[in-house]
């Protein structure tokens, strides 16, 4: 195994391509469609969010069952190993396809899965779904799945490669599996609140977790553990976190923003604990009809928290939160029309990919958690910056966050952004 | 002299308490406004600050005539101009003063200019608010410096938008996105209190902060439309760039969302950080139509405004001709309600807090200081969301 694949040949993909192949990597059939066979799911990233997503996928489906791990830590994998046993026969895991250390998920890849779910932290996944499509597999990506603009040009690269592949790309913005949110966009474009004027959404909620530094921890391992406060692992909370809301205003607008400004800072949560990344932002996105959309988003204890979505249209309006039963309503005068479904789409997103690959129409996810991670990436860039932002801008962004890190060792903290001197890059 | 001035035939004498740039600016705007009006007397803590002041009026040729004996300074330079027979107080100290000045100027019978914002604080705003009172009962006039009121554009468009132009009312966006503005760097002899003092807009028990300094004419705009000031505010803001002791304890950046009686939302944006996108403007939407309420409207009836007109001097016109015409202007409670629209917005974000009006009004804050003077004083403490509480 070619332990110090850099990531300029990782980019280039045929080099990674090759090298992969070279290993003998199973040449399955990357169209996957035979319903009888048992399909195998292998885990990279065994944290918490990736230990639910393979214990969602397995739960979804009949006839599919895990056979890998990877992870760079070995105490993470253990865990979640442990975590899934309950599961009896869908765990398939032996002792020699748990793989840790930073090649882990080459290793994965090799161990003969059909889908491979990605959840290590994001500034990651442009290479983990880059290598997973190279390498046939279909992809579960969990949100974001950048963390720069060239990250996300990378993935929708990484998309298109996928299409002429027949490979699935399954994104976990689950809101998009959930019935009841489904009826309430579907509603909402077929024009029952009018034409969208505005949108709001929060995500105001308290602090995280965090990981002590402990004497010996190196640089990176320290951020990797804390991966939450980096901007170049987690691209900080409009995308780790309020892309679920900010999916959702690209889903109701049918669109992308045209437009972004935003003020933020790092206010409460100085402490050097907390990487480099701010602890609230307010974002104003403008979208092509004129639409606007309005964000908040914040993590501070003992402050007023809200979590929710409104929509407000010329003719009425509607709300969503969270997926419990009800997960929102639509207003039309003095009317109110609750809209529920109790299933939850962390399960369901799992079920229905799995169902297109059996049916041979792969779904591909991959553009629109592209271009709602990006979504998210401008209004950071905004907040940061101060600058006025387009679309364009955004998208062909030069800004580089792009890691491929293979090894422990020393590394910057990154530098608080510091709003008309941090550069538009 | 009577108190009430509705011979239209004598000169208003009129005197400036707070001779800063904008308290010049207000006396050149009033002097400029109409005839039959003088500016006779001048106070202003500082002597330099006065002296400049004086200097710079003296341009006004026969519009100008303050002698040696009308001119006052120290922190008790308020009381000596209220106690001479001016008829008309142009009130432009440091906001934090305001509720002090104007409750006095009311009792000594002065028709008031008096600059935005009116106060820093609910007790300063109910202060302000008994006192308009008592200036309506009096029959004196009270116009505020929040001049979009009187500027035209903003008079035509907002007639439109209340007949319906835009139909229904959904939500407003306001913003005050700027640079920095001027600090005077301390001096080895100036105690605390000067420094703060001559750095007033840096202080909130001086200047409100500047969401409630600068931003209030924008979220005036905001309750104008709206015919309301909000019910409830959350929000956030912070301390990012700005950070130099030089600059106080304020923050640079808010972003408020205030909520009116009939569910709209207003969102203001406020930042004070160079080299950023600068926005100040207002936009307001309805079920048919938005509009810029500074001159456009596109909806049922388009509109565009065309012309120009200077709104710092017709604001004064207008109190003048309201006071000759013996139907005084009374702008106290609506200026006291924007103002105290601002302080909510700043509570929310220092507090972290959903804060309503209501509890706002009820609040014990108080950052009214009587018996000011020079020497050692507390220095402020920048806000922690979540930690500071709501008072």
């Amino acid at each position: 195994m070619k332990k110090d694949l850099t990531r300029r040949e990782f980019i280039k993909g045929s080099a990674a391509a090759a090298s992969l192949t070279a290993l003998g990597l199973p040449k399955k059939n990357y169209a996957w469609t035979a319903g009888s066979d048992k399909l195998k799911i292998a885990l990279v990233g065994c944290g918490g969010r990736g230990t639910g997503a393979a214990r969602d996928c397995l739960t979804s489906s009949e006839g599919v069952e895990i056979i890998a791990l990877g992870d760079l830590f070995k105490e993470r994998l253990d865990s979640c190993r442990a975590n899934l046993q309950d599961l009896g026969d869908k765990v398939k895991i032996i002792d020699n396809k748990c793989f840790t250390g930073f090649n882990a998920f080459e290793y994965v890849l090799m161990s003969g899965p059909d889908i491979v779910l990605c959840a290590t932290p994001p500034g990651f996944r442009p290479f983990h779904v880059r290598a997973a499509i190279e390498a046939g597999k279909h992809v579960f990506m969990e949100k974001p799945i950048a963390t720069c603009p060239t990250g996300v040009r990378h993935v929708m690269e990484t998309a298109k490669m996928a299409d002429s592949k027949g490979l699935g790309m399954l994104a976990g913005t689950q809101y998009r599996h959930h019935g009841g949110y489904q009826e309430i966009m579907n509603r909402i474009h077929k024009g029952e609140i009018g034409k969208l004027t505005i949108c709001n959404a929060y995500y105001m909620m308290g602090q995280l977790w965090n990981v002590p530094r402990k004497p010996g921890m190196s640089d990176i391992e320290w951020q990797i553990k804390n991966w939450l406060y980096f901007t170049w692992l987690s691209a900080d909370q409009p995308a780790e976190q309020f892309i679920h809301n900010l999916d959702i205003m690209n889903w109701v607008n049918e669109s992308h923003p045209a437009k972004v400004n935003a003020l933020g800072g790092r206010q409460v949560r100085t402490d050097p604990a907390f990487g480099g990344v701010y602890d609230h932002f307010a974002i104003e996105y403008e979208y092509p009809s004129g639409a606007k959309v309005h964000g908040q988003c914040r993590q501070m204890d003992n402050c007023f928290n809200k979590v929710c979505n409104y929509f407000i249209g010329t003719e009425g309006s509607a709300y969503t939160e969270g997926f419990n039963d009800p997960v929102g309503w639509i207003k039309k005068g003095d009317k109110i029309d609750y809209v529920g479904g109790k299933f939850s789409p962390y399960v369901q997103e799992h079920g229905d990919f799995i169902k297109s690959l059996r049916d041979g129409k792969p779904l591909n996810e991959g553009q629109q958690v592209a271009e709602s991670t990006l979504t998210c990436i401008m209004g950071r860039m905004a907040a940061y910056t101060g600058q006025e932002i387009t679309w364009e801008q955004a998208l062909n962004s030069k800004l580089d966050l792009m890691r491929d890190i293979r090894s422990f060792g020393p590394m910057e903290c990154d530098a608080v952004a510091m709003p008309g001197r941090t550069p538009l890059i | 002299m009577n108190s009430v001035h509705i011979n239209g035939s004598d000169t208003i004498q009129v005197g400036l308490i707070g001779c800063g740039g904008r308290g010049t600016g207000a006396a050149h705007d009033c002097a400029a406004s109409s005839d039959g009006v003088k500016i006779v007397a001048m106070a202003d803590l500082f002597p330099d600050r006065l002296n400049g002041s004086r200097e710079n009026l003296k341009g006004l040729g026969d519009k100008y005539g303050v002698t040696d004996d009308m001119c006052f300074t120290g922190f008790d330079a308020y009381q000596k101009l209220l106690a001479t027979d001016v008829d008309m107080v142009i009130l432009a100290t440091p906001p934090g003063f305001r509720p002090v000045h104007f409750a006095a100027a009311v009792a000594a019978g002065k028709n008031i200019f008096m600059e935005k914002p009116v106060a820093v604080c609910p007790t300063g705003i109910k202060m302000v608010m008994d006192a308009g009172k008592i200036a309506k009962d009096k029959g004196l006039a009270v116009v505020s410096g929040t001049q979009r009121r009187h500027q035209k554009s903003y008079l035509e468009t907002m007639k439109r938008i209340h007949d319906g132009a835009i139909g229904k009312i959904i939500y407003a966006d306001v913003y005050w996105n700027g640079g920095e503005l001027w600090s005077v760097p301390r001096k080895p002899d100036m105690t605390d209190m000067e420094w703060q003092l001559r750095n007033w807009l840096y202080f909130t028990w001086l200047s409100g902060d500047h969401i409630c300094e600068q931003h209030i004419h924008n979220i005036d705009i905001a309750n104008w439309a709206m015919q309301a000031h909000p019910v409830k505010a959350f929000g956030m803001g912070g301390r990012q760039v700005r950070t130099d002791p030089a600059y106080g304890a304020i923050f640079d950046h808010f972003a408020i969302q205030f909520e009116y009686p009939d569910g709209q939302v207003v969102h203001s944006f406020c930042r004070q950080t160079d080299n950023t996108h600068s926005n100040v403007s207002e936009f307001v939407v309805g079920t048919e139509g938005k509009s810029d309420p500074g001159g456009w409207i596109r909806g049922k009836t388009d509109y565009d405004w065309k012309g120009d007109q200077a709104p710092y001097v017709q604001e004064h016109t207008d109190l003048i001709a309201s006071i000759r015409a013996g139907q005084p202007l009374n702008e106290a409670q609506r200026v006291a309600e924007s103002t105290m629209s601002a302080i909510l917005g700043r509570m929310v974000a220092y507090t972290g807090q959903e804060i309503t009006w209501d509890q706002a009004m009820d609040s014990k804050l108080n950052l009214v200081r009587e018996n000011v003077a020079f020497g050692p004083a507390m220095p402020e403490i920048v806000a922690m969301p979540g930690r500071t509480p709501v008072a």
